[in-house]
C-alpha cells in the first residue's frame, strides 16, 4: 500500500518537474522526504530488546519526519550477523546489541558501509529484595552510600563455581546452591555478553586464546549450572518478573529492561515500590560490560538512519521511556522519578569484551 | 496488491463489507487445567464479536502440534513453557505471557500426613522416599510423558535425587543412585492417568467410595478444587506438601502462532492477552485459587487456607529446569525404564461386523501400538518390563497372545495379530472376565500398574453382572473402553464407571484412542 502510494507520488511529482534534475535533489532532502510522503523504506534486523523502542509511536513519528520508514524484524544479534537465511534476505541495516557483532559482520563479509554506536546499556543482574538483603548481610553484594547495589563479578563467579549453598550466603529460604540464569549465549546477546564478561573478569584484561583455555572450565561450570537457557533476553526478563524470587532468584539482563518494565505500567511500579512484599532489585556487577547497540548500514541508503537515531529528541526518548543510555554511556535526559535512585549515573567499572575470534571460540565450546 | 483491490471494493460497498464479512474463528489449544477459565475467554470473544474455539489437549500434544507443517491453532496455552521450549524448534510461538502460576505439589490425606509427622514442618523428597519404602504412602499421579502435572512431579523427583544437588544434567540420567531414588518414588504410584483433571475426579470419587488413595500429585489449584469437594462430602482433605528441594511451577503461558499472516488475528490475540493480564481479570483468576505472576497488574492473592497448608504468600522454592534436550531424554527414560511397569490386557473385537475396514483400522492401530519407532515419537513406548496380553474375541474369547515390551517380542506379537480375521458374534464380557484372570496371574504381588482394555464395535451379548462379580474377586484393575463404529457406549461406560476406568472414542481416530489409553497405566 505504502509502496503504491510512493510510486504514485513519484509519477506525479516526477512528471511535474521532469528534466530539471530538481526532483532528485528534493527527494533526498530529509525534511522534504518526510513531507512528500516520499519516505525511504528500510528493512533490517534488530535485537528484540530494541523492538519496544522502535514500536514507540513517538519514535516512528520522529523517524517519519526525517523521511524514514522502518520495517524491522526481530532477530538474535548473533544470528543476524551469522545466519545465512537472514543474510540472504539482503537487509539494509542490522542493529545488533554488541560491538563485537560489527567485527563479526565484517569477518563474515557483510558490506558494512558505516557503523556507529547509537545506544548503550550495561549488563546487570536482577534479583529480589528479600534475597539481596541476605546477600548484603553476608557481604557478597554491597550497597553503595548512594543506595545502589553492586556485586564483585569474580566473587560471584567463585560462589557459583564452588556451588556455594544459598544458606551459606545469607539466604536460608532458598534451597540448593546459588544460581543465576542468562540467555543462551549462542542465540542471544545478553548471554553472549555475560559469557564474555565471565571470561574477561577471570582474566582481568582482554582475554586471548590462552586465557580461554585457562578459564574455560570455570565459564562452562557457570553456564552448566543454569540449566535451561532462554533464547531471548526479553523472554528471560518476563520469566523473572512472572516467576518471582522462588523461580528466578537471579538473572542476567540489561539495565534498560527494568526501566522499560516500570514505564510500561507506572501504577504497578508504584504499588510494588510501596508494598511490603519483595521487589525487583538491580545489581551492577563490578566490573561489567557495556552492551553497545551499533547500527550497521549495509548500503548508503541506510546511513541517514544513523544520524536520525543520534538526534537529541530520539536519544532522550530512548533514555526516558526505554532506559537506553547514549553512545558514550551517558544519561541523555533527566532520570525518571521512582527509578532514579536505582540507576547509577555513570558505569565506571567496565571491561572490554574479548575479541570476536575468542568470543566465537568461547560460544562454540559452550555449545558442545 | 490483491489485498489492496479488496480494500477498494470494500470502500465502494462499505456496508456490505463490514456487516457480512465472516470473521474467522480464532482457535486456541489449551491444557485441560485452563478449562474453568474458558468462560473469561468466551466473554471477551463475545464482546469483540469474534468466534473463539478452545480445544483441550495434553501438554505433549500441544508441543507436538507445533512441529506440524500446517498449524491448526492461532494461540497455544499449555500448562507450562517447557513444552514450548522442547518442541517449538522454529520459534513459531510469539508474545508469550504467563497468565497464572501453578505449582505442582503432593497432596497427602490429612490424617496420614499427621501420622507421618509432616504437618507444620518442611518435608524433603527423602522423607517421601522413606514413607514409600516403609509402605506407608502411595499416590496417584498423571503420566509424566503425557501430562504436565506428571512431568512436573517427575522432574521435581529427579531434581531432588541428583546426587550433586544441582541442575539435572545428561549424565545424571545414567547415575544408578539417582535413577534408583526416582524409581522408588515412582513405585508409589497407585494409579496413573493422561489428564490432571480426570485424575482429581478419580481421587474424589474413590475417596467417596471408601476405596481412596493416600495422596495425589497435582496442581495446587486442582488440589484446592478437590478439597472443596472432599470437604462437602465429609471426606479427609489433602494436605499440601511442597518438597523442600523445590517443586516445578506451571506458568500457564499464552502465546501466539502466526499461521495466517493476517495482522488482525495478531491484533485480536494481543487484545485477548492484555484482557487476561488486566487487573480485573487477574483478580478473577486469583479468585479461582491460582497464584498470579509476580508482575501481575493485580496484587490480588488467593485466600490462604491453613487447614490444608495452602499459603500463597509463602515463598516456594522451585526446581531449576534442565535444558530441553535433557528433559526430553528424562521423559524417554521415564517411559522406557523408570516408571512402574504396566500389565495391559486388551480385548479386541474380531466379530463379523469388523470385517473389511474395521479389521484394517484395528490392524493399523496395533501396528502403531507395537512399533517402537512410532510409540517412541509419542512417548508411549512399552518398557521391557511391561506385560502385554491381547485377546481377540467374538462371541467368545479366542486364543490369546502374550508378550513383554521387549522390542522383538512386540514385533512377533504384531505379525500374529495382523493375521487375525473377523467372524462371529460379540461378547465382550466373556473376554473381559478372561482378561481379569490374566492380570491376576501376572500381577499377584501388585508389581504392575494394571489395565483391562476393551475395544468393541457393536452391542454385546452376555451379562455385565457376571463380569462384575468376577471383578469384585479380582485384583480390581480399572477397565478402559475404546468405542468403534456402532459400539454401544453405555455398555463400556458402565464397565469403566464401576471399575474406575475411562472410555475413549475410537470412531474418529482409533490409533489416537489407543495412544490416549496408554497414558493411563
Amino acid at each position: 500500500m505504502t509502496l503504491s502510494r510512493r510510486a504514485l507520488g513519484g509519477v506525479l511529482i516526477g512528471g511535474a518537474i521532469a528534466g530539471t534534475g530538481a526532483y532528485v535533489a528534493l527527494k533526498d532532502n530529509p525534511l522534504l522526504r518526510g513531507l512528500t510522503g516520499n519516505a525511504t523504506e528500510l528493512k533490517g534486523f534488530v535485537g528484540g530488546e530494541k523492538q519496544p523502542y522502535l514500536a514507540n509511536p513517538r519514535v516512528a513519528d520522529l523517524l517519519r519526519k526525517q523521511g524514514i520508514t522502518l520495517h524491522s524484524t526481530i532477530a538474535g544479534s548473533v544470528e543476524m550477523v551469522r545466519q545465512k537465511s537472514l543474510i540472504d534476505q539482503q537487509p539494509d541495516f542490522l542493529w545488533p546489541s554488541s560491538s563485537v557483532m560489527t567485527e563479526m559482520a565484517k569477518m563474515n563479509g557483510l558490506p558494512v558501509v558505516r557503523d556507529q554506536t547509537i545506544l548503550n546499556t550495561p549488563i546487570v543482574i536482577y534479583s529480589w529484595s528479600n534475597i539481596v538483603d541476605g546477600l548484603v548481610a553476608n557481604g557478597l553484594v554491597t550497597r553503595t552510600p548512594d543506595g545502589h547495589y553492586e556485586i564483585d563479578t569474580r566473587a560471584l563467579i567463585a560462589a557459583i563455581a564452588a556451588r556455594t549453598p544459598w544458606k551459606d550466603l545469607g539466604v536460608p529460604s532458598l534451597y540448593g546452591a546459588i544460581r543465576i540464569s542468562s540467555t543462551d549465549p549462542n542465540r542471544s546477546n545478553s548471554g553472549f555478553m555475560f559469557a564474555g564478561l565471565v571470561l574477561s573478569a577471570l582474566t582481568g584484561s582482554v582475554p586471548d586464546a590462552g586465557d580461554l583455555n585457562a578459564h574455560f572450565n570455570t565459564v562452562k561450570t557457570v553456564f552448566d549450572e543454569m540449566g535451561f537457557k532462554s533464547p531471548s533476553s526479553g523472554k528471560l526478563f518476563d520469566q523473572y518478573i512472572a516467576g518471582g524470587p522462588g523461580s528466578e532468584p537471579m538473572i542476567v539482563g540489561y539495565e534498560n529492561q527494568l526501566v522499560e518494565w516500570a514505564q510500561a505500567d507506572p501504577k504497578r511500579w508504584e504499588r510494588i515500590q510501596s508494598g511490603r512484599g519483595t521487589k525487583p532489585v538491580l545489581i551492577y556487577p563490578r566490573p561489567t560490560v557495556y552492551s553497545a547497540h551499533p547500527l550497521l548500514a549495509l548500503g548508503t541508503q541506510a546511513t541517514p538512519l544513523i544520524d536520525a537515531l543520534l538526534s537529541p529528541e530520539l536519544q532522550a526518548i530512548a533514555w526516558t521511556d526505554h532506559g537506553f543510555r547514549g553512545p558514550l554511556g551517558e544519561q541523555t535526559a533527566t532520570t525518571l522519578p521512582g527509578l532514579a535512585e536505582l540507576l547509577i549515573p555513570e558505569v565506571s567499572a567496565t571491561l572490554p569484551l574479548p575479541g570476536a575470534p575468542v568470543m566465537l571460540d568461547l560460544i562454540q565450546r559452550l555449545d558442545s | 496488491m490483491r489485498k489492496f483491490i479488496a480494500a477498494c471494493l470494500c470502500l465502494l460497498t462499505l456496508g456490505a463489507c463490514s456487516d457480512t464479512a465472516p470473521k474467522d474463528t480464532f482457535t486456541i489449544v489449551a491444557g485441560s487445567e485452563n478449562r474453568d477459565l474458558e468462560p473469561i475467554v468466551q466473554e471477551f470473544c463475545a464482546a469483540q464479536k469474534r468466534e473463539c474455539a478452545v480445544t483441550y489437549l495434553g501438554s505433549l500434544d500441544i508441543g507436538l502440534s507445533l512441529s506440524d507443517a500446517e498449524q491448526k491453532y492461532d494461540a497455544v496455552w499449555p500448562a507450562a513453557s517447557i513444552w514450548i521450549n522442547i518442541f517449538d524448534q522454529d520459534r513459531k510461538v510469539r508474545h508469550l505471557a504467563s497468565i497464572a502460576q501453578n505449582p505442582v505439589v503432593l497432596g497427602v490425606r490429612e490424617p496420614l500426613a499427621r501420622e507421618l509427622g509432616w504437618v507444620g514442618r518442611d518435608v524433603s523428597m527423602a522423607d517421601i522416599v522413606n514413607a514409600i519404602r516403609d509402605g506407608k504412602l502411595g499416590y496417584v499421579m498423571t503420566s509424566a510423558t503425557q501430562s504436565n502435572s506428571g512431568a512436573s512431579a517427575y522432574l521435581a523427583m529427579l531434581s531432588a535425587a541428583v546426587t550433586h544437588g544441582d541442575t539435572i544434567r545428561r549424565q545424571d540420567l545414567d547415575d544408578p543412585a539417582t535413577t534408583e531414588t526416582v524409581r522408588t518414588l515412582l513405585k508409589g504410584i497407585q494409579r496413573s492417568a493422561g489428564s490432571s483433571g480426570w485424575l482429581a475426579d478419580l481421587y474424589v470419587a474413590s475417596a467417596q467410595r471408601g476405596a481412596g488413595y493416600d495422596g495425589m500429585w497435582n496442581y495446587e489449584v486442582t488440589i484446592r478444587d478437590a478439597n472443596n469437594q472432599l470437604r462437602d462430602k465429609g471426606e479427609d482433605l489433602l494436605y499440601a506438601i511442597y518438597p523442600r528441594e523445590g517443586v516445578a511451577v506451571a506458568d500457564s503461558p499464552l502465546g501466539f502462532v502466526d499461521r495466517t499472516g493476517q495482522s488482525d488475528t495478531e491484533d485480536f490475540f494481543l487484545k485477548l492477552q492484555s484482557h487476561l493480564t488486566s487487573a480485573d481479570i487477574q483478580k478473577r483468576i486469583a479468585d479461582t485459587g491460582r497464584r498470579l505472576p509476580f508482575g501481575s497488574a493485580s496484587n490480588a492473592t488467593p485466600q490462604a487456607e491453613p487447614e490444608w497448608n495452602f499459603n500463597p504468600e509463602k515463598l516456594i522454592s522451585t526446581i531449576r529446569m534442565p535444558e530441553p534436550d535433557v528433559i526430553r531424554q528424562a521423559l524417554d527414560l521415564y517411559q522406557s525404564a523408570l516408571r512402574r511397569p504396566s500389565v495391559t490386557a486388551m480385548c479386541l473385537d474380531y466379530s463379523g461386523s469388523m470385517s473389511g475396514e474395521g479389521v484394517q483400522q484395528l490392524r493399523e492401530a496395533m501396528t502403531f501400538l507395537l512399533t517402537p519407532e512410532q510409540t517412541k515419537r509419542q512417548l508411549v513406548q512399552w518398557s521391557p518390563q511391561d506385560r502385554i496380553v491381547i485377546i481377540p474375541f467374538d462371541s467368545r474369547p479366542r486364543e490369546e497372545f502374550q508378550s513383554t515390551g521387549v522390542e522383538e517380542e512386540q514385533e512377533a506379537m504384531l505379525s500374529a495379530v495382523k493375521n487375525l480375521s473377523a467372524a462371529g458374534g460379540t461378547n465382550l464380557y466373556a473376554c473381559a472376565t478372561l482378561a481379569l484372570k490374566y492380570i491376576d496371574d501376572i500381577n499377584s504381588n501388585e508389581e504392575y500398574l494394571p489395565a483391562v482394555v476393551i475395544m468393541s464395535d457393536g452391542k454385546s451379548g452376555g451379562h455385565v453382572d457376571e463380569f462384575l462379580r468376577a471383578w469384585e474377586d479380582s485384583t480390581k484393575p480399572p477397565v478402559f473402553g475404546i468405542t468403534f463404529a456402532d459400539a454401544d457406549e453405555r455398555q463400556l461406560d458402565a464397565l469403566a464407571e464401576a471399575t474406575g476406568g475411562r472410555v475413549f472414542d475410537g470412531r474418529r481416530d482409533l490409533i489416537d484412542a489407543f495412544r490416549s489409553m496408554r497414558g493411563y497405566n
